[in-house]
C-alpha cells in the first residue's frame, strides 16, 4: 500500500515535471525578413504574419479562417452603407494605455490612405467613434464583406503614434530619416517586440496582459531571416532553430525519416492557373504550326479552352512535380474562402483523345504554336509545372515554348499590359472571400472602373460579370450563395483558367514543438507549445 | 608618389563615373519597382501616384543628375523595401563583409604561401605533386557547394559550428564587430574558409610557380655556392622575390572575395553587403541596387590604388622609372 502511494506520489511529482515548463523561447526561421513592423506600410504576407503577433486586427481570425471576435466583440450592419462595430472591453496596449474606439477608429483612417491597402480599404468614407467603446464605418457604396476584411485592419495607439511623430504612414521615396514604426511597435497581441533588427532577427517576448486566450507556453520567441533552403533546413537539422516555415519540398521526405522531426502541411489560400486570353482579336505571340504569325485567337474559342483544360493532367502534376504536397482544384475557390462551394469542386479530368476531338472540331487539328509566360519565383516550382504544361500540350499537337520571367520582369508584363496571352499564375484573394476572385480576377476588364482589375488574360463572360456586379451589393446570405454557385458554374463550363492545384504550406518542426498552421501561412506564437 | 595618386585618382573617379551611368542604365531593365513595391494588387492610381513620387516618370537624365548630386554628399534615397536611408543600411553592412573578406583573404594567403613554397622546395616528392592535384579540386568547387558541405558536416553533424548568421557583435563606433566574441569568431570560420578554399589554391599555385623561377636564378645559385643555409635562400631570398606578384594577386583578389562574398553571404545569412544586393535585386529597390554598384566601383578603384602605391613600395626599379616618366 505504501509502496503504492510512493509510486503515485513519484508519478505525479514527474508528471508535474513533464509538464510544459515555465520559459520557453522558440527560435524559428523563414525565407525573408519582416521589412517593416508599421502594420499599414506593408502587405508582405511574410511581414504581415510576423507582425500580426504584436498587432491585432479588429476581427479575428481563428485557425481554420472563421471569423471570430478580435479587437471587436461584435458587428452589425445598420444599413446606409454603415457599419458598427463593437470595441473589447479592458483591453491595453503594450505601453499599458487602454484601448479606446478613438485608437480603431483612427486606425483605420490611417490604414485605409495607406497605398498598399486601396484596393481592400480604399471604399471606407470614414470611421468614427461613436462613444468609448463603438465604432461606425461608412464606405461610399454597400459592402456585405467588411467584417472579413476587416481581418486585416491592425489596431495602432494614436497617442503612442503622436508622442512618436508617426501619425502618418513612413512613405517612401521621402528624404530624411527612418520612420519611428519601422523598427518600433506598440500593439495590443499576444507577443511584445523586443527587438526588431530586419536583416538579423525579430525578437517578442509574451505580452502577460494579453486579453485573449493564450493556450500554449512560449515566453519568448525569436525569428530569424534564412534565405537559403539547404541552410535554412540544415539550421532545423542542428537544433538552432526549432521551427522553419517554408521547408523546401525536396527535403520533405528526409525530415519526415529523421527522428525528432516531423513534417506539418496546410493547404495554402491560393491556387495555381493557366490564364489564356479571352478577349484579344489575335493572340499574342501564338504562330501557327508553320511558325507564322497567327490571325486569330484560339484561346477565344471555348473549345480550345476546355481542350488545354483536358490535356493538362493536374494530378500528375501534383503527383510528380510537386511530390504529392498539393490538392487539385476544380472551382476557381477553395476551403477557407468564402462563398466555396465544396460540390462544385470537380476537375476537369485528364482527357487528351477528347482534346484532340475538341482541337479538331474548332479548327486546330495540327495544333499551334504558343508562349506560355511563366514567373519562376514567387510560387513553388513553377518552372517544372511550366515544363509539365508543355510536355502535355505537345500530346494534343499544341506546341509550347516556355518563357521564363524573373518576378519583377513578370509583374512589369502584366500591371504595364497585360501583354501576355497565356501564363502561370496564383490566384489568392485579398478579403479571403471568393467575391474577390470574381471582382477582381475574372470580371471584364476595365482598369478605370476598378473592374477584373487583375484579370491578367482578359476572360470574359456576362454571367460572371452579373455574379460580380451583384455580390457586393447583397447582404441576403440566400441570395449570395446562388451568386456564387452561378459565377463558379459559369467560370467552370467557360473554362475562366486551366485550373491547376492548391499548393501546401509545409513547415519542418523538432517532434517537441505543436504548432498548428492557420491558412495564411501565420505562425500564431500564442498557440505554441514546446515539450520537452 | 604623389603623381602616381593624383592620376590614379582621376583614373578612378573617371572609372566611377561610368559605373554610375551603367548602374542607372541597368536599374531601369531590371524590372518595376511601382509594381514590386504595391504588389500585383493596387490600383492604376496607386501605381500613378507612386511613379511620381519615386520620380520615375521623369526622363532618366534628369532623375541620374539629381541620383549623382545626392550620391557626392553620401545621399542614396530611401530603400523601397526596408523603407530605410540606403547611406545607414550600407553602413551598417560594411563591417560583416568586410570582415569576412578580410578574414578569407588572410585565411588564404597563411594557407596558400607555405603550401607553395613547400610545393617548390621540395617539387620531386609525391606530397607535392598530391597538394597540386588537391589544388585543382579547391579551384574547382564553387562557393555554394562548400558552404553547404562545411554546414552539413560542422552543423548538422558535429553541431560545433552554427550554419548561419554572424553570431554575437559589438558595436566600436558605428563598426559592428564579430570579431570580439566567441559566438562571432564561430559563426565567421565556415563563410570566411569556404570562400577561401578557392582562393588558397590560387595562391599556392602562384608561390610555387614563382618560387620556381626564382630558384633557377643566378644570385640563389650563387647563394647556395656561398654555402648559405637552404632555409635562409629559400625563405629569404627566394620567397621574397615571388611576393610582388603575390601582392597584386591578393589586391585583385580582395575585390573577388568581396564580389563572391555575396554567394557565401547568401548560404551562410551573413548580414552582408551581397546579401542586402541580392535581395534589393529580387525586390527591385532601386536606391540599393544603385548604391551597391557605385559603392563596389568605389572599391575596386580604391584597391587598384593601393596595389599600384604597394609596388612602388616592393619594387625600387618601379619608383625610379615612374619618377623618371613622370619628370
Amino acid at each position: 500500500m505504501l509502496k503504492h502511494t510512493i509510486m503515485a506520489t513519484a508519478t505525479a511529482v514527474a508528471l508535474a515535471m513533464a509538464a510544459p515548463a515555465s520559459a520557453e523561447t522558440l527560435r524559428f526561421a523563414g525565407t525573408t525578413p519582416a521589412l517593416t513592423m508599421d502594420p499599414h506600410a506593408t502587405n508582405d504576407f511574410v511581414t504581415t504574419a510576423i507582425f500580426r503577433q504584436v498587432y491585432d486586427s479588429v476581427v479575428g481570425l481563428s485557425l481554420d479562417m472563421e471569423l471570430v471576435p478580435g479587437l471587436a466583440t461584435s458587428w452589425e450592419y445598420l444599413g446606409d452603407n454603415t457599419w458598427r462595430f463593437h470595441i473589447r472591453e479592458g483591453v491595453t496596449f503594450h505601453d499599458g494605455q487602454p484601448l479606446t474606439a478613438e485608437d480603431v477608429a483612427f486606425s483605420i483612417m490611417r490604414q485605409k490612405d495607406s497605398r498598399f491597402y486601396t484596393s481592400l480599404f480604399g471604399d471606407i468614407a470614414e470611421a468614427t467613434a461613436v462613444d468609448d467603446l463603438t465604432v461606425d464605418v461608412v464606405s461610399n457604396n454597400p459592402d456585405p464583406i467588411l467584417p472579413r476584411k476587416m481581418s486585416r485592419m491592425f489596431v495602432m495607439s494614436r497617442a503612442w503614434l503622436e508622442a512618436n511623430d508617426s501619425l502618418e504612414i513612413p512613405d517612401l521615396g521621402a528624404e530624411g530619416a527612418e520612420g519611428f514604426t519601422v523598427r518600433n511597435a506598440n500593439g495590443t497581441g499576444p507577443m511584445t517586440l523586443t527587438e526588431h533588427d530586419p536583416s538579423v532577427r525579430t525578437s517578442f517576448v509574451r505580452n502577460e496582459d494579453y486579453w485573449g486566450d493564450f493556450p500554449g507556453n512560449v515566453d519568448e520567441a525569436v525569428y530569424s531571416p534564412i534565405g537559403s533552403g539547404p541552410t535554412r533546413v540544415a539550421a532545423l537539422l542542428s537544433g538552432e532553430v526549432q521551427l522553419i516555415i517554408d521547408l523546401p519540398l525536396q527535403d520533405v521526405e528526409r525530415l519526415e525519416n529523421t527522428d525528432g522531426f516531423r513534417v506539418e502541411q496546410e493547404p495554402q489560400l491560393l491556387f495555381m492557373q493557366l490564364e489564356m486570353d479571352g478577349t484579344r482579336d489575335v493572340a499574342l505571340d501564338t504562330w501557327t504550326n508553320d511558325g507564322e504569325p497567327i490571325t486569330d485567337n484560339p484561346f477565344r474559342d471555348v473549345r480550345v479552352r476546355q481542350a488545354i483544360a483536358q490535356a493538362v493532367d493536374a494530378d500528375l502534376i501534383v503527383d510528380r512535380v510537386m511530390r504529392g504536397d498539393a490538392r487539385v482544384v476544380g472551382i476557381p475557390s477553395v476551403p477557407g474562402f468564402g462563398g466555396y462551394q465544396a460540390d462544385l469542386d470537380q476537375p476537369w479530368g485528364y482527357d487528351p483523345d477528347a482534346a484532340r476531338a475538341l482541337l479538331a472540331e474548332a479548327g486546330y487539328p495540327d495544333g499551334f504554336i504558343t508562349q506560355l509566360n511563366c514567373p519562376l519565383e514567387r510560387y513553388v516550382n513553377t518552372e517544372e509545372i511550366c515544363r509539365a504544361v508543355a510536355g502535355m500540350l505537345d500530346r494534343v499537337g499544341i506546341e509550347v515554348r516556355v518563357n521564363g520571367m524573373v518576378w519583377p520582369e513578370f509583374a512589369r508584363m502584366l500591371v504595364n499590359g497585360p501583354a501576355s496571352s497565356f501564363h502561370l499564375i496564383g490566384n489568392g484573394t485579398n478579403s479571403f472571400d471568393s467575391q474577390d476572385t470574381f471582382t477582381a480576377t475574372m470580371m471584364t476588364r476595365d482598369p478605370d472602373a476598378n473592374e477584373g482589375f487583375f484579370n491578367w488574360a482578359l476572360y470574359s463572360n456576362e454571367t460572371v460579370d452579373l455574379v460580380s456586379r451583384e455580390l457586393p451589393v447583397t447582404f441576403d446570405e440566400a441570395r449570395r450563395e446562388e451568386l456564387y454557385r452561378m459565377g463558379m458554374e459559369a467560370a467552370r463550363d467557360t473554362i475562366s483558367a486551366v485550373l491547376l492545384h492548391q499548393p501546401m504550406i509545409t513547415w519542418g518542426m523538432q517532434d517537441t514543438v505543436e504548432a498548428p498552421i492557420r491558412g495564411d501561412a501565420t505562425l500564431t506564437l500564442q498557440n505554441v507549445t514546446i515539450g520537452e | 608618389m604623389l603623381s602616381i595618386l593624383v592620376q590614379r585618382s582621376l583614373h578612378a573617379v573617371l572609372v566611377i563615373l561610368v559605373v554610375s551611368v551603367l548602374a542607372f542604365l541597368l536599374t531601369s531593365l531590371v524590372g518595376d519597382p511601382v509594381a514590386s513595391i504595391l504588389g500585383l494588387q493596387a490600383t492604376p492610381e496607386d501605381r500613378a501616384i507612386l511613379a511620381e513620387r519615386l520620380r520615375l516618370d521623369e526622363p532618366w537624365i534628369v532623375r541620374y543628375l539629381s541620383f549623382l548630386g545626392g550620391a557626392i554628399q553620401g545621399e542614396f534615397g530611401i530603400s523601397y523595401a526596408a523603407q530605410r536611408p540606403v547611406g545607414d543600411l550600407l553602413l551598417e553592412r560594411i563591417p560583416a563583409t568586410m570582415e569576412l573578406a578580410f578574414s578569407a583573404l588572410i585565411l588564404s594567403l597563411a594557407i596558400g604561401i607555405p603550401l607553395g613554397v613547400f610545393a617548390a622546395v621540395y617539387r620531386d616528392s609525391w606530397v607535392s605533386s598530391a597538394l597540386m592535384v588537391g589544388s585543382i579540386v579547391g579551384v574547382s568547387l564553387p562557393t555554394f557547394v562548400v558552404g553547404i558541405l562545411l554546414i552539413f558536416l560542422f552543423s548538422v553533424h558535429l553541431g560545433w559550428l552554427p550554419s548561419f548568421g554572424r553570431g554575437e557583435t559589438v558595436d566600436i563606433g558605428w563598426w559592428s564587430t564579430g570579431l570580439l566574441t566567441w559566438s562571432g569568431l564561430k559563426a565567421l570560420i565556415m563563410p570566411a574558409l569556404s570562400l577561401a578554399i578557392s582562393q588558397v589554391a590560387l595562391i599556392a599555385r602562384l608561390v610555387r610557380a614563382e618560387m620556381l623561377e626564382v630558384l633557377q636564378t643566378d644570385y640563389v645559385r650563387f647563394a647556395r655556392a656561398r654555402g648559405l643555409a637552404p632555409r635562409k635562400i629559400n625563405l629569404s631570398h627566394a620567397l621574397r622575390n615571388t611576393l610582388i606578384p603575390i601582392i597584386t594577386v591578393s589586391g585583385i583578389q580582395l575585390g573577388f572575395l568581396v564580389a563572391f562574398a555575396i554567394v557565401a553571404e547568401a548560404v551562410f545569412q551573413w548580414p552582408g553587403l551581397g546579401l542586402l544586393f541580392l535581395q534589393a535585386l529580387g525586390s527591385t529597390d532601386l536606391p540599393v541596387i544603385a548604391a551597391f554598384l557605385m559603392l563596389a566601383a568605389f572599391f575596386f578603384s580604391a584597391i587598384n590604388i593601393v596595389v599600384d602605391l604597394l609596388y612602388a613600395v616592393a619594387d625600387p626599379r618601379l619608383r625610379v622609372k615612374v619618377a623618371l616618366g613622370s619628370t
